[in-house]
Formats: structure tokens, sequence, C-alpha cells
């Protein structure tokens, strides 16, 4: 395989850093699927999940994975739908994150499951009223769709490399043209799909009539905006850090641009539809100043705050600054920092939906832990969870996964866009001199 | 067709807990998960009641009812609805039951019940003793279950181990399609609530509040459906519940 530095591959080689950093996410690996050895054999009653509060952290970051694969694909399908070629620089970064962060949704159903080997069962005896039917099909479509645009971008530039990944194809200059015309295509499938993706996501929750918050049709909408949010702030982080640690190298004007986005989308979320989703609530309660003010700040979980303060006042404060919002460490802060609001918008979404009982007479419900003899509470009349270590473990090794997908997809694809006026000229990008 | 529900009298109801510990043996319901719980309407603990009594300057405004609770085999079951692999299904006969070989174990319909009705064996089930109890279907680890209105029994023309086992013949079982059935002429005759009726489940478990009904004494472990015209015309004078004899207990 060829790792000349024309080939537009970001790591040409792995140099003690890279194995470092391999060596790290294999050890995670490694220890992720232990924990869930020891899961399987002794079963859920080794996460904080019980009878009251059925759904923990494994749902909580599977929403957070689907909504972080969106940015990368939308950066990259939408300017080619408007035949643009902005942003070309993210696209093909763009796209393998969003196949690392589908990947890392769909494996992390896997330990939620309580019969895992019985999930043939999708295949065989699907109901299709079940939102997590539609959800299922929706992920694999997704991923298929990311590892079929990933290609696609860069397959005539793998094919130059004399690369294996080329499947045979011969990079021709009909051959681009052609292409391009796929990838127009692609990008057309690609939008409608990953709205449909989250709002999909969303409906699981938005069709449920007995979990407090979960039964508001603002909820799929909800999901596509903290997509957009999650996943152009992790892409923003993500290149960042890839123009840090290797060849790959970000277009600083495109990078700041995309930062505005990034604002634009999380006034959208975090103020807008907030309000749209309160203002109704509060008016009807009582019209006066301080009691509409007050039911928006008074009586929310700290995951409220989190997500709205830490994970979207902060960060939009530093992106609409103007003397601050072009630095690269500022923009990387605020894309971090909206992970991470969105990371808690829904945490705080499954907690809003088990903490109370909707019949929370006493003594409750029997919430099916481990019965230690006669003095044991069985009892509970509200929902509490604290994730444990073994779930801790088994998500941090599905995300190294995710992790390990971008390491290896930087070490054979060509990520780095060759230059936008020689966009496809046979040799396959000369970017990396720079 | 057939269509089971049940008829609950608060008011006749003692809180005694036969139904929900004879369902828990009749079921072989596993070590720390309940099926069907009485629940205490009133203080913060079992069989503690609300407000204050009537002496020491207090309001003298204690109130206690109980409301057992189990699955309400919803017309409208949201946890059939969305289990994806169809294990949770309703019967012909209108019982919501689970398949436990389908079950994967995604507890989409515990999130999706709001009743709290489902429970989810986290490990192992542990029983006592430890051969089980009950003539029933084994649940392994990772699967969900709940109340199946004790189908086993009702396909032997048995009513449910919680209505025979009440003693305060608080608990009615019967075909609510039937109109003769005890069932259906206490939900046409009495005032019953069904629980969060305002979530549009339309439950097949309805409560009696308010007026005491007579009850249904439960003369054998029968079906209602199962006993013959002998037994009826046998019991009817002695039977309140068939309604004939119901205008007079009215006042």
């Amino acid at each position: 395989m060829s790792s000349t530095e024309s080939s537009g591959i970001a790591v040409p080689a792995f140099g003690r850093k890279g194995k470092l950093w391999l060596g790290l996410l294999g050890a995670l690996i490694v220890a992720g699927l232990a924990a869930w050895g020891y899961q399987l054999t002794t079963g859920l009653i080794v996460t904080g999940m019980r009878n009251v509060f059925s759904w923990g952290l494994y749902i909580m970051m599977f929403v957070l994975f689907v909504g972080l694969s969106a940015g990368g694909l939308i950066i990259s399908s939408a300017p080619k739908f408007f035949h643009s070629h902005r942003y070309e620089g993210f696209a093909r970064l763009g796209v393998l994150v969003s196949l690392a962060c589908i990947t890392v949704a769909g494996l992390l159903i896997l330990p939620d499951i309580g019969r895992p080997g019985r999930l043939y069962q999708f295949f065989t005896s699907p109901d299709f009223r079940s939102p997590m039917v539609w959800d299922f099909g929706i992920v694999l479509l997704y991923g298929a769709l990311n590892l079929w645009y990933l290609w696609l971008l860069t397959r005539r530039d793998l094919a130059a490399a004399g690369s294996r990944l080329a499947f045979g194809l011969e990079d021709t200059e009909a051959g681009r043209e052609r292409d391009r015309k796929f990838m127009f295509w692609t990008a057309t499938a690609a939008l409608p799909t990953a709205v449909a993706l989250h709002s999909v996501t969303g409906w699981i929750f938005a069709t449920q009539i007995g979990r407090g918050d979960w039964f508001s049709p603002l909820v799929a909408p909800v999901f596509i905006a903290k997509a957009l949010v999650s996943g152009l702030g992790l892409l923003l982080v993500v290149a960042v850090l890839a123009d840090r640690f290797t060849r790959f190298r970000v277009d600083r004007e495109e990078l700041a641009s995309l930062g505005k986005v990034l604002g634009i989308f999380l006034a959208f979320h975090v103020v807008y539809l907030l309000a749209a989703e309160r203002l109704p609530h509060a008016w009807a309660d009582h019209f006066e100043f301080w009691a509409i003010t007050g039911s928006f700040l008074i009586g929310e979980s700290a995951y409220f705050w989190l997500w709205t303060v830490v994970g979207g006042a902060v960060p939009l404060a530093l992106l609409a600054i103007p003397s601050l919002r072009k630095r690269v460490p500022v923009i990387v802060t605020a894309g971090a920092l909206a992970v991470v609001g969105t990371m808690f918008e829904g945490i705080r979404l499954v907690f809003t939906g088990y903490e109370v009982a909707n019949i929370d007479a006493a003594p409750g419900i029997s919430l099916g832990g481990s019965y230690a003899g006669v003095g044991t509470d069985i009892w509970a009349t509200a929902g509490s969870y604290t994730p444990t270590l073994i779930e801790i473990v088994v998500t941090l090794g599905i995300i190294a996964i995710g992790a390990l997908i971008v390491t290896v997809g930087m070490r054979y694809v060509p990520i780095q866009e060759p230059d936008g006026q020689h966009a496809y000229a046979t040799d396959g990008g000369h970017e990396d001199s720079k | 067709m057939t269509n089971y529900g049940l008829v609950i009298d608060q008011e006749r109801c003692i809180g005694c807990q036969a139904c929900a510990v004879s369902c828990k043996q009749e079921n072989n319901v596993p070590m720390g998960q309940f099926w069907n719980r009485v629940l205490t309407e009133g203080g913060d603990k079992l069989d503690t009641p609300a407000g204050g009594y009537p002496e020491d300057g207090q309001d003298g405004t204690l109130d206690m009812a109980y409301q057992p609770t189990a699955c309400q085999h919803c017309e409208n079951a949201p946890c059939v609805k969305v289990c994806p692999v169809n294990a949770t299904y309703t019967r012909d006969d209108g019982i919501v039951e689970i398949n436990h070989d389908k079950c994967i174990g995604c507890r989409y319909c515990m999130a999706a019940c709001p009743y709290n009705a489902r429970v989810f064996n986290w490990d192992e089930p542990d029983h006592v003793p430890e051969e089980g109890t009950g003539d029933v279907e084994a649940r392994p680890q990772g699967t969900v279950e709940k109340c199946t209105f004790c189908s086993h029994r009702v396909e032997e023309g048995l009513d449910p181990t919680c209505v025979v086992n009440c003693p305060a013949d608080a608990r009615i079982f019967g075909d609510l399609d039937e109109e003769t059935s005890t069932v259906s002429k206490y939900v046409d005759n009495y005032e019953t609530d069904r629980l969060l009726e305002d979530r549009g489940t339309d439950p097949k478990t309805y409560y009696i509040r308010g007026e005491m009904s007579p009850g249904r004494p439960q003369t054998s472990d029968k079906l209602e459906s199962e006993l013959d015209d002998e037994d009826n015309d046998e019991d009817d004078d002695a039977m309140p519940y068939l309604l004939g004899a119901k205008s007079g207990g009215d006042d």
C-alpha cells in the first residue's frame, strides 16, 4: 500500500505516539469486551438499571452517538447537494467520523439487550409498528450509506495510489466525472436519511405516553437540532486534533466559518427550541413575568444546567464574540462543550422519563435487584440511576472502537481533500506539502 | 369474541395482600419481583393513612385506601405496539401476554408501560423453593415478565388465582363482551374508573370507588362462564351479585 506524501493519507505510518494511541484504544476495547462478557454471564444486574429506571447509560450514549453521526455527513453532503465546493476540506473526514459514530451507536445497543442471542428476531419476527424496528432499519441504512459515501469520495484517489481499497477500480478522468454525479445523488439521498435517522430516534421516545416529557411532538425536531449541534461540534474538534497530530491540514477560514455555523445551530437548539417548548405551558400556567421566567429557571436538574449553560450559553458566547470566535482553541472548546451539552441533554431526557413513576403509591414498584433475605428493600416509588463501572467500561470500549475506525481510516484512506482547483486531478492530491 | 377483564372493588379490598402473594406463588414470580402489588393510597408507607388524627389539635382527616395494581391488560396496549419482535402481543381473548421465547430483553415495553407493571430478570431468577412454585413457563434471565391474568388457569376454565384467593370478594374476572357476565354488569352499573385513563390506553381493569358492590362470592374456582346452568339456578337467590337482585341493595 502506498504511503507517499502526495497520497492524501493523513497518517502514512504509525509512529511511536500513534502506536501508543492504538495500544490505548486496544486496551479499552479489550476491557470493554471483558466487561461485556461479565455482564452477559451475570446479567444486567451488574448495571445500575432496575425495574423503575430500566434504560441507562447505553441508551443515553446511543442517543448521543446517533446525534454525533449527523454532523460529518451533513457538512459533506449539503454543499455537494448545492453543487458548492464549500467545506470540501471537511467532507471526507466528516463522513469518516459519521461512520465511526453510527457504528458506535449501533454497537451500544448490544450490551443493553438482555438476550443479544435473540436479536435475529428483528429479522424473523419484526413488528413494524415499533419505532425500534424503524430505528434498527435506519441505523443500518445510514451506516451502509456512510460506508459507500466514504468510498465514493476517496476511491479514485485510492486507485491512483494503487490501494487495494479501490477494489480494482481505475483512476480515469471519465470515472471521476461519473463519480461527481454519484456524489450528488448520494448527497441527495444522505440528507433525508439523516433527517429520518434523527427523527426516528426521537420518536422512540416521543411516541411514549407513559414517560413524562418524552411524549412531545417537539422531540424529533429537537433531535435534529442536537444532531446538528453535536455532530458539527465533534467534527470541528476531530478536525483540529487531526491537524495537530497528523498530516491532515484544516483550512482556517473554513474552520472559522463552520464555527459560526455551530453558533447558529446552538442558538436554534438551546435558545429557540427550548423557548418554543417551554413558553406555551408557562404562558397557560400564569401569565406573569416571574412565573414565566421562573418556570425556565427553577426545579431543573443539574443535567439541565450542564446542557443549557455549560453546553449552551458558554459555547454560544465563545462563538459570538468577534475577537474570540476565529481562534482555533476557542472553536475547539466551543465544539467540545457543545458535544458535552448535548450529552447531558440526552441524559436529562432519559431521567425525565424514569425519575417519576406515574403511580407512586407506597410501597411502589419492585426493583428486581438481588434479593438478600428478609429486610431487603425491594421497593421504590421513584426512579434513580447511577451507572456502574461495568457500564462505563463497556461504553468506553465501544467508543474506543469508534476512535479506532477514525484512526485506521486516516491511515488507509486519503482523508485530505485534494486542492480545490485540482479537485479531481489524476494524481491524488498534494496538500501535504503545506 | 371473548374479551377478558377484571373489576376490582376498592371499597371491598381490605389490603391483606393475598392476591399479591398468591400471584407470586401461582406464577413462580422470582424473589425481589412482584407482578401484582397492593398499593396504599394514603401515607408514604405501606398501610399508613394520610391526614391527621382527630385529636391533639389535628383535623381528623385520616384517610387510606388500597389499590391493587398489576398489568391492566390495555385494549390499546403501548407495550404491544413498541415490542420490536412481537414478543408481547394481545391474545384473541384480550389477554396481553409475552412470548418468552421471542423476548430479546430490550425493555422498550417497560419504557412504554405507564403503570410500571412489567419487571425484568436482571439476573438468573431466584425462587424459593429452588424448583419453584406453580405450573407455569420458566422465564430466563434477560427477559421481561408480567401478569398474564393467569392465562394458564383461564385456559383450564379457572379464575385467575388473585380472584380465587381474595377473601373480601373484591376481585371479579370475566368476559367484558358477554353482556350477562358480572364484570359487564358491574362496569355498567357501578361507577368505575380505570388507572391513568387520560393516557388513552383503554385498560381492561376497572376499579369501583365510592359505593361498595356486593362483590362476587367465590363458590368455586371456576370461571363464571364455566359454571353450568344448574350452578347458576341454584345460586340465583344466594348470589346477590347476579343483577336481578341488585336493585334492592342500592339504597
